[in-house]
């Protein structure tokens, strides 16, 4: 019996040895660091030493991979090198970038999200100085008690992208109100489920929830063309509550995910599955990101038909036509670098003439530098041709404050979105529940 | 004689110290830290932290997603607990003189060394509602009448997540058992044998009682891995929808990575730790007060 006990003790100290095995990188990451970033020495016109950059963007990767950065970057500083580290998504990469924060050890250059920006502020070291800051159109917009901590590597715009010849068919016009998009997702439905019982007129891919995005993240902001939506919601007790932006949002996405227009299982399949669906014309819309435009193109020979609008969140054709804008991929050079003066010349580097142009022409993102404008794409120039008079809303992520409330009633606004899809769910219990949950943290974290 | 005691001894000091180094160094100080950590309210990446005393353990009892999570946590448990019985005649009858053992051997095997993700993706698109296999071949076996959403139904998802843990981890048990029953000596089942034992009364008088040692292991096994599942759930449903396919462990990822709470992740890990030695203890009494009476070893 005592073996046994024995046995037992010893077997769950290892079960918790395992459990804490990501709270202990403290320890081990040291000598990591040491082995990463090897000292270099700092000299005015020759600067020397090694770096590491961590990106998640496959395009990039495999851009530096085709056009060798490495090779290039050296031709101009002889004496430094780069680690190229890829992680394979944004959520991992944030994962990886939070333990490395906590074990001193992040990479010298790394990226950032409009949402991230604030939590990572005490780690960035400011950027205003650089040329490419002060090229760069959206930077300063994003700047934190006057310091530029990120250079936005796109200007980020989301579209909705649809198949012509299938709205053609079912006689439907693109639609310019939410009501009217409503209408033409539920025509579409109703023409091409005859044929085809699989078919979705909307592709969505909520079994991820990330990508309710366009609905879920941007609409409230869209709603009331306030891109600080998430700030201000920081500062009221009660920011669900009816006739706020967000309220009247999710109302709107929970009316249009309660249609049958999402297909027969929308949480069923990723995002994946649904874009390479829609490719293949299985779908007649999808929402995403310019971005998307490249996994589209990839999934189909002919994009003759494809087109694309801005999700129209509007109620009435008299209200302005709002279409958000931000930030992307915001390049930044951490504190932890051991390097940080080659950190900053190759972010120099990387905006200028011996770089970014060929990037941002290999990429279908927008440019962001007022000194390297570059052509939208023809699909997604469509848009534009469409609402010539839309309203650019800058978006915001959320700042410290809202952050903190997001962490401590874990309100997660996507796994929200893919709740809708859910039978029995109430929006209106979910949003006083949300609401109660918000006024007590901001009790406890005492945010005024 | 005097200097082969002295390297005897040293022998053992070398030999106790090294493990005991490592077994301290990242096993025992971790969990010290882990506990210390869950009094914390530390966000995982500041450098300033506050002691809050017990308020993450009470946050965590009063958390109703969290304790949903574990609820889905018991189905992997229970549906494995009633699989091992099964195992354990597989392990009988590979062990036997099959023809063909060896490739079954392999077969059975081979899901638990394939990469947990890969399998994970692999069968998400296997219940995938659109071209999905498996909807594919229940209509071709004309059964297109118990085709359902099989990764967004909460009702039936923790199953079919359960059912993919099965088809990978059974065949690593069935492996266990076998090494147990390999090593029974021979004399003691040829005098059954000889003194008319019939299979059963084998199965139930001497190689059960004989491999009680693996039958344990595999039932901690069980409650840990039940308890710690991660990666199906997280890339077949990512825990949706909403939590209704989330386990304790996911949820306590997303508690710590996604809401930047480790303070309270490392309450729930400590949480996780002490349900496995609470559960194991119950479930030990019960196996062996109740149902194996007589099986002690």
């Amino acid at each position: 019996m005592r073996k046994r006990m024995l046995a037992m003790g010893l077997c769950a100290a290892m079960v918790m040895g395992s459990i804490a095995g990501c709270s202990s990188s403290k320890e081990t990451g040291e000598t990591k660091k040491e082995e990463s970033a090897s000292a270099g020495t700092e000299a005015d016109k020759d600067l020397e030493g090694s770096l590491v950059f961590a990106i998640w963007d496959n395009n990039l990767m495999d851009y530096i991979d085709e056009h060798d950065m490495v090779g290039k970057f050296q031709e101009k500083y002889p004496n430094a090198d780069i680690e190229v580290e890829k992680i394979k998504d944004d959520s991992e990469y944030w994962n990886s970038m939070k333990m490395r924060t906590s074990a001193n050890q992040l990479p010298d250059v790394m990226f950032n999200k409009p949402f991230t920006l604030s939590r990572f502020k005490d780690y960035l070291i400011d950027l205003s100085d650089l040329e490419a800051a002060k090229n760069n159109e959206l930077a300063s917009g994003y700047a934190m008690d006057g310091k530029v901590l990120g250079i936005p590597m796109t200007a980020g715009y989301e579209y909705v992208y649809y198949w012509k010849d299938m709205f053609k068919e079912a006689g439907v016009e693109v639609p310019t109100t939410w009501e009217e998009l409503e209408t033409a997702a539920q025509t579409l439905q109703d023409h091409f489920s005859q044929k085809d019982p699989d078919f979705m007129a909307i592709a969505l891919g909520a079994k991820d929830e990330w990508p309710d995005y366009p609905f879920m993240e941007f609409m409230p902001a869209l709603q009331g063309g306030n891109g600080q939506n998430w700030n201000d919601m920081a500062k009221t007790d009660a920011p669900f509550a009816e006739g706020t932006d967000i309220n009247k949002a999710y109302n709107k996405v929970n009316s249009l995910f309660s249609r049958n227009v999402f297909g027969k299982d929308p949480l069923g399949m990723g995002n994946d599955q649904v874009t390479s669906l829609f490719a293949q014309k299985k779908a007649a819309v999808i929402a995403l990101g310019d971005w998307g435009l490249q996994n589209i193109k990839s999934g189909t020979d002919d994009i003759s038909q494809l087109g694309t609008f801005y999700l129209p969140v509007r109620d009435k054709k008299d209200d302005p036509y709002r279409v958000i804008v931000q930030g992307d991929s915001f390049m930044g050079v951490t504190t932890h670098s051991k390097n940080p003066e080659l950190a900053k010349a190759f972010v120099e580097w990387f905006y200028s003439e011996d770089w970014y142009p060929g990037y941002i022409n290999y990429v279908t993102s927008a440019s962001s530098m007022k000194n390297f404008t570059k052509e939208k794409d023809p699909i997604l120039a469509q848009a534009d041709d469409l609402q010539p008079d839309k309203v650019l809303v800058m978006y915001d992520g959320g700042g410290d404050q809202f952050q903190s409330i997001q962490n401590e009633i874990a309100f997660d606004y996507k796994k929200l979105g893919a709740s809708m899809f859910t039978e029995g769910f109430d929006l209106k219990a979910q949003l006083d529940e949300l609401n109660r949950k918000w006024a007590e943290a901001r009790t406890k974290l005492g945010i005024k | 004689m005097k200097s082969l005691e002295k390297q005897k001894l040293r022998f053992i000091v070398c030999a106790l110290i090294i493990p005991m180094v490592l077994l301290i160094g990242f096993v025992v100080v971790p969990a010290f830290d882990l506990i210390r950590m869950s009094f914390t309210n530390w966000d995982g990446f500041s450098k300033n932290f506050d002691l809050i005393g017990f308020d993450n353990y009470r946050a965590m009892f009063k958390n109703k997603d969290l304790w949903l999570s574990l609820r889905n946590n018991a189905v992997y448990f229970f549906g494995h607990l009633i699989f091992i019985p099964i195992e354990l005649m597989f392990a009988v009858l590979l062990t036997s003189r099959l023809r063909g053992a060896r490739f079954y051997k392999t077969m059975v095997f081979m899901p638990y060394i394939i990469n947990g993700v890969a399998i994970s993706y692999a069968f998400s698109y296997f219940f995938s509602p659109i071209n999905g296999a498996f909807n594919e071949i229940l209509t071709m076996v004309h059964l297109e009448g118990l085709i359902r959403n099989w990764l967004s139904d909460p009702k039936i998802v923790n199953i079919v997540l359960t059912f993919v843990s099965l088809w990978r981890f059974s065949g690593y048990h069935v492996i266990l058992f076998m090494a147990a029953l390999q090593s029974l000596p021979q004399d003691v089942q040829e005098a059954a044998r000889v003194d008319g034992a019939n299979a059963w009364q084998m199965f139930r008088n001497i190689q059960i009682p004989a491999i009680m040692l693996m039958v344990d292991f595999v039932l901690f096994d069980n409650i840990r891995g039940a308890l710690q599942v991660f990666d199906i759930p997280y890339v077949m449903t990512s825990g949706g929808p909403g939590y209704a396919s989330s386990t304790f462990t996911l949820y306590t990822i997303d508690t710590a990575f996604k809401y930047s709470n480790f303070g309270l992740a490392a309450t729930m890990a400590v949480a996780i730790m002490t349900m496995i030695v609470v559960i194991y203890l119950i479930q030990n009494k019960i196996i062996h007060g109740l149902i194996l009476k007589g099986g002690e070893k």
